[in-house]
């Protein structure tokens, strides 16, 4: 029998749900979309940031210029990564979208992972423009030989962002105002994340809180290839910042899991 | 007092003329004030914020091998949040006002619209103490500052004049605000440049030479060293006589501007623009 839409095979399905519905999630979804919203929220403010802090640096004569530049440099990626996903995820909530979706037979999975491509992309595009402002009006000058190997750190950093973002997106199934909760856990991470401070100087429960979060490793990892010290000198932070983003993504799908199980039965997916 | 008497009362008791205005303005100031207070949003904005920046300036200073006073970081810090306060409530008032349908009314309520933005800004410039309050004691009592004030009364005097003068400036912006959509984008944006450039915690004479002429136009240039003059010493009359000079002029600038963006709005339809 010949159904209105041809059958696929399961892989095409998750891929389709993957790419395609991540990215019509993402153009729905992300408030910051139009040029008139990236341009202020997503350039000019991660600009004005890296100059305040490095500024900062030099009035409180503590760490080098490029201590800051790498520092808020990459850091900025958290901002598509955090907002990007909290958006993706909750605000199906807020628009009343959720319940249809989550009615769709589609791979969890797929439905998931794919609203987090685009916000890599955007959290990528972030950090690519904080280091080339910096190389044009502070002087920047990272080693050669290890750009790859920055931009790696980068690349990683900006997954692990987006993996904790994920998680505080799935919070936003239950939690009615979990904006709250990611612009706590931004600002948070600029004070513990070793971003402006250095960790060394945090108490020692702050010290080990960090090392749980996204930005701690794939920042000391960027200072450390900007320094020159090489890729393998690098490497266990990379992967140490892997690892976090790992560990966050996988705790974002079980919370996600979780919370629609429990909307299913208490009927929360409607209530604003 | 029977059905009709009581359907002929006037929904809003007029006083007497001269007294009309501020009652306004008070209003405004009051309802915004417990609007804002009740806001986890400003609450973040004006508490959170401003204590987890005023941790990162002092525990640079420890690190760092210079020597400005702690107290110096703390009230940069409560400033900022104070700025924070005006740029995100100024901006996110009016969209939402726009948002719920109520910046029609307002405009056409016969009362001067320009005295409600007025009490909706100094409102929030208000709810941004909360800031100042928060970064002194937390700088006092995690980092150790000390909080000895060389002139308590003229201390005071500087708060005011900075919280009026920070609303003053929120009346243009917010102003400006009402024809903008995308305020908010805009808000996200105005937050670091101001604070770098208006010496809060980095003194301006780091900065380069062409940033200066724009901190002597911002309040809170003038308001963060009257605050730091009558709190560490020196002469706080100067920048406190230039705090009122720019309020003034705000006040001025968002008169005409309110009046401007207001006639546009009307003659374009776009007051209830989303």
């Amino acid at each position: 029998m010949s159904g209105l839409v041809a059958p696929r095979s399961p892989g095409t399905h998750f891929w389709r749900v993957f790419f395609i519905g991540g990215l019509i999630s993402y153009r729905a979804l992300f408030y910051w979309i139009s040029p008139w919203q990236y341009i202020p929220t997503m350039l000019g403010a991660p600009l004005f940031q890296i100059l305040f802090f490095v500024y900062l640096g030099r009035a409180a004569g503590v760490g080098s210029t490029n201590f800051f530049v790498v520092g808020n440099s990459i850091q900025i990626c958290s901002m598509a990564g955090i907002y990007g996903m909290t958006m993706a995820i909750a605000n199906e909530r807020s628009f009343q979208t959720l319940s249809p979706i989550l009615a769709t037979p589609s791979n969890r999975l797929a439905l998931f992972l794919g609203r987090g491509l685009p916000v890599l992309i955007s959290a990528l595009q972030t950090c690519l423009f904080g280091f080339l402002v910096s190389a044009l009006l502070l002087g920047f000058r990272p080693s050669l030989p290890d750009l790859p190997g920055l931009a790696l750190a980068v690349l990683v950093t900006s997954a692990s962002c987006t993996g904790f973002g994920m998680a505080l997106g799935s919070i936003g199934l239950r939690v009615r105002d979990v904006f709250l909760v990611s612009n706590i856990a931004y600002f948070l991470m600029l004070l513990l994340c070793g971003v402006e401070v250095p960790i060394g100087r945090l108490p020692l429960l702050l010290r080990a809180l960090a090392q749980l979060l996204p930005l701690t490793h794939g920042i000391a990892a960027g200072r450390a290839l900007a320094a020159g010290a090489g890729f393998l000198t690098a490497l266990p932070n990379i992967l140490l910042e892997l690892l976090v983003g790992c560990a966050w993504a996988a705790a974002a799908y079980l919370l996600f899991a979780f919370f629609e199980r429990s909307g299913r039965r208490s009927g929360a997916f409607d209530r604003l | 007092m029977s059905a009709g008497a009581e359907l002929a009362r006037p929904v809003f008791r007029r006083g007497p003329a001269p007294l009309a205005w501020p009652r306004t303005l008070l209003t405004g100031w009051f309802f915004q004030l417990k609007m804002q207070a009740q806001s986890g949003f400003m609450v973040l904005t004006a508490l959170v914020q401003p204590l987890i920046f005023a941790s990162i300036a002092m525990t640079d200073q420890q690190a760092g091998n210079r020597t400005l006073p702690l107290l110096y970081y703390a009230l940069g810090a409560g400033i900022m949040g104070i700025w924070s306060t005006v740029v995100f409530g100024c901006g996110g008032v009016i969209s939402w006002q726009r948002h719920q349908g109520m910046l029609e009314p307002l405009v056409m309520a016969p009362a001067p619209f320009v005295l409600v933005l007025l009490g909706i800004t100094l409102g929030t410039a208000t709810v941004g103490l909360y800031s100042m309050g928060a970064t002194l004691v937390w700088g006092w009592l995690v980092f150790g500052a000390q909080l000895h004030f060389a002139s308590p009364l003229l201390f005071v005097a500087a708060v005011v004049v900075t919280v009026v003068s920070l609303g003053l400036l929120g009346l243009v912006l917010g102003s400006s605000f009402v024809l903008y959509r995308n305020s908010n984008a805009i808000s996200n944006m105005l937050e670091y440049p101001v604070w770098l450039i208006t010496g809060l915690l980095v003194p301006l004479s780091l900065l380069p030479g062409w940033t200066h002429p724009l901190a002597y136009l911002l309040a809170p240039t003038w308001g963060v060293e009257a605050l730091r003059a009558a709190a560490i010493g020196g002469d706080s009359a100067i920048p406190l006589l230039w705090c009122l000079v720019a309020s003034a002029g705000y006040l001025l600038l968002g008169i005409w501007l309110v009046r401007v963006v207001e006639r546009r709005a009307r003659q374009h339809a776009t007051l209830n623009f989303q």
